[in-house]
């Protein structure tokens, strides 16, 4: 599959960030991170229906937490400890894979994995999927965030989103007898084609996440070993611009690209023209907005 | 070198307090990707608290458990001409607005015994829903008042009014504290409740939280105005058309603005009905 390569985030010196990102491998901060927080095993608070929860960790714990890219850090005036809210996912990572937090419920007793997977299960119907596919990349060391800001499940990034942009808008469908009639998604064509065009627009590949379930029983985490994750990203193809391309495999983005690089003037059909305006002024807007 | 344009843009970042420069960042921030503050780079814990303008002068309330609220006894600065609520000539203040005061260290919350409240327990009261308030609740609010937005809980007046009774028996004081208490929180019943909240919650999953009003140099608490518009937390999924009616429904006049939090990122919506005029 010929998928467009990382944009990296650049430096003050112009240089961008992929040799800082080779440095510091995500696997080895994660390492790092459970052999940082296994000892004091940090207490979350559940934060309440819907969320996730409210971790306090130490400032030296709070660099490596940042650095994992886990959680976002809650603006503080002067604090000792450092304050993260953690997404329903995420909270559910550290616990149950690195083992590394605790989580108490509102009368201050200890949770198990079990007890904390039908919590998370009872808030969202959609947590069993959901934590699949988070746990799915994370493993695969890709850093996850929420993607609703995009029209999707989640993004994921290469490495830590100060240092790269996000590659890709992930949407995530259940499927099977498990999951009973949760089926919805991506099955009507305006759905496809609205996460096609949503992540399209900015500039991340759709990646479809889709949970195979079985006939496995969700009330416990042990499902999560029978569930498969199948991995398909889905791309436009536009014909018109690949007439030139011996590539058979030829990218949306990659098309724009040559568009934009092309010195000659070539003679393009209508399409072909207003589609290199469409990118010219989508560069200038992304321009705009990243100098604000 | 990176560490005197840091130290600039902490310059200009600290001295921009006016609400409009404020708007700009939470307006760029939520347009375009999340901004991220350099993790291998900087000092990311200490250059990330910094952000928070620390204030020198801290006003100090006493959290009254049965209220569910915190009296104000020491009052600093104005944040008392638009937060918190007056009750026969003491301020009040609810959990969501301690948070967001202690947060930026304006607060000192104290107990009955006189000792400090840390960020942990408020948060836990704030999570914990027996307050009328919710983690989510808190970000919404806290996202509006950054902006300058003036924020009251639903359904709380700002100030009552209230007759001295000169002939006090106790049963007339238990009345009126329990008045008192009530008016707190939430009109027609005692959000506390928690049963009661619960029933709330699962009756629909769109409540109406906060009446904001724009920002606004002329604001009283004794003349307020309505509303700009009601805002209703959303939590589980989109409300549909029925749900959005009923609401709407019941705000006759005044506009409704539905609001999505996602781990702490906010997410405003506003639905019309819309009727297309048929054209030639």
């Amino acid at each position: 599959m010929d998928l467009p390569g990382p944009r990296w985030k650049k430096g003050n010196d112009g240089k961008d960030f992929s040799a800082l990102a080779a440095a510091n491998p995500m696997s080895v901060i994660v390492a790092e991170l459970k052999a940082s927080f296994i000892s004091s095993k940090p207490v979350a608070v559940l934060s309440g229906p819907g969320g996730g929860a409210i971790l306090g960790v130490e400032p030296e714990q709070a660099v490596i937490l940042n650095r994992a890219a886990f959680g976002h850090a809650v603006e503080i005036a002067a604090a000792q400890k450092h304050w993260f809210q953690l997404s329903p996912e995420e909270v559910f990572y550290l616990c149950h894979v690195l083992n590394c937090i605790r989580v108490e419920s509102h009368d201050k007793k200890q949770m198990s994995d079990k007890q904390l997977w039908n919590h998370f299960r009872s808030m969202s119907e959609s947590f069993p999927e959901m934590y699949k596919a988070y746990s799915h990349l994370r493993f695969k060391n890709w850093v996850v965030r929420s993607g609703l800001q995009y029209g999707a499940d989640f993004v994921s990034y290469r490495h830590h989103p100060a240092l790269v942009h996000s590659e890709f808008a992930v949407v995530v469908v259940p499927e099977g007898a498990a999951f009973g009639n949760r089926c919805g998604r991506m099955e009507v064509w305006s759905d496809l084609l609205c996460a096609l065009r949503a992540s399209g627009s900015v500039a991340k590949t759709l990646l479809v996440l889709t949970i195979s379930s079985g006939s496995c029983e969700l009330s416990s985490p042990d499902c999560l070993e029978q569930l498969v994750v199948h991995e398909r990203t889905i791309t436009r193809w536009i014909p018109q611009q690949c007439r030139e391309q011996r590539s058979e495999a030829s990218r949306d983005e990659a098309n724009r690209e040559e568009l934009i690089s092309k010195k000659e003037s070539v003679e393009f059909n209508l399409w072909g023209v207003i589609l290199g305006f469409s990118v010219l002024s989508s560069l200038l807007v992304y321009k705009l907005k990243f100098r604000q | 070198m990176p560490k005197p344009t840091r130290a600039v843009d902490h310059r200009r970042r600290r001295s921009g307090r006016a609400p409009a420069i404020a708007a700009v960042a939470v307006a760029a921030e939520d347009d375009g990707e999340e901004h991220h503050l350099n993790p291998f780079l900087d000092a990311a814990p200490s250059s990330s608290s910094s952000r928070v303008q620390f204030r020198k002068v801290a006003s100090r309330a006493v959290w009254l458990e049965e209220a569910g609220a915190a009296e104000v006894v020491d009052s600093k600065g104005k944040l008392w001409l638009t937060t918190g609520v007056n009750r026969d000539g003491k301020l009040y203040y609810n959990v969501e607005e301690i948070g967001f005061l202690a947060e930026r260290g304006a607060l000192v919350l104290l107990d009955y015994e006189g000792e400090t409240i840390g960020m942990e327990e408020i948060y836990g009261k704030i999570a914990g829903g027996k307050y009328g308030c919710s983690w989510d609740a808190f970000q919404a609010y806290k996202h509006l008042k950054l902006l300058g937005y003036i924020i009251g809980r639903y359904g709380v007046p700002w100030t009552v009014k209230r007759s001295h009774t000169y002939s006090v028996t106790d049963a007339s004081t238990s009345v009126v504290e329990t008045d008192q208490i009530q008016s707190l929180n939430r009109v027609g019943g005692a959000s506390n409740d928690i049963t009661k909240l619960l029933k709330e919650m699962c009756i629909d999953d769109m409540h109406p939280s906060f009446e904001v009003y724009l920002p606004n140099s002329k604001f009283k608490k004794t003349s307020p105005g309505d509303p700009s518009f009601v805002l209703c937390l959303l939590s589980n999924k989109p409300p549909s058309r029925e749900e959005l009616e009923t609401v709407e429904n019941k705000f006759e006049g005044i506009p409704l603005k539905f609001c999505h939090v996602d781990n702490g990122r906010v997410s405003f919506l506003s639905s019309n009905k819309a009727a297309l005029p048929s054209l030639p």
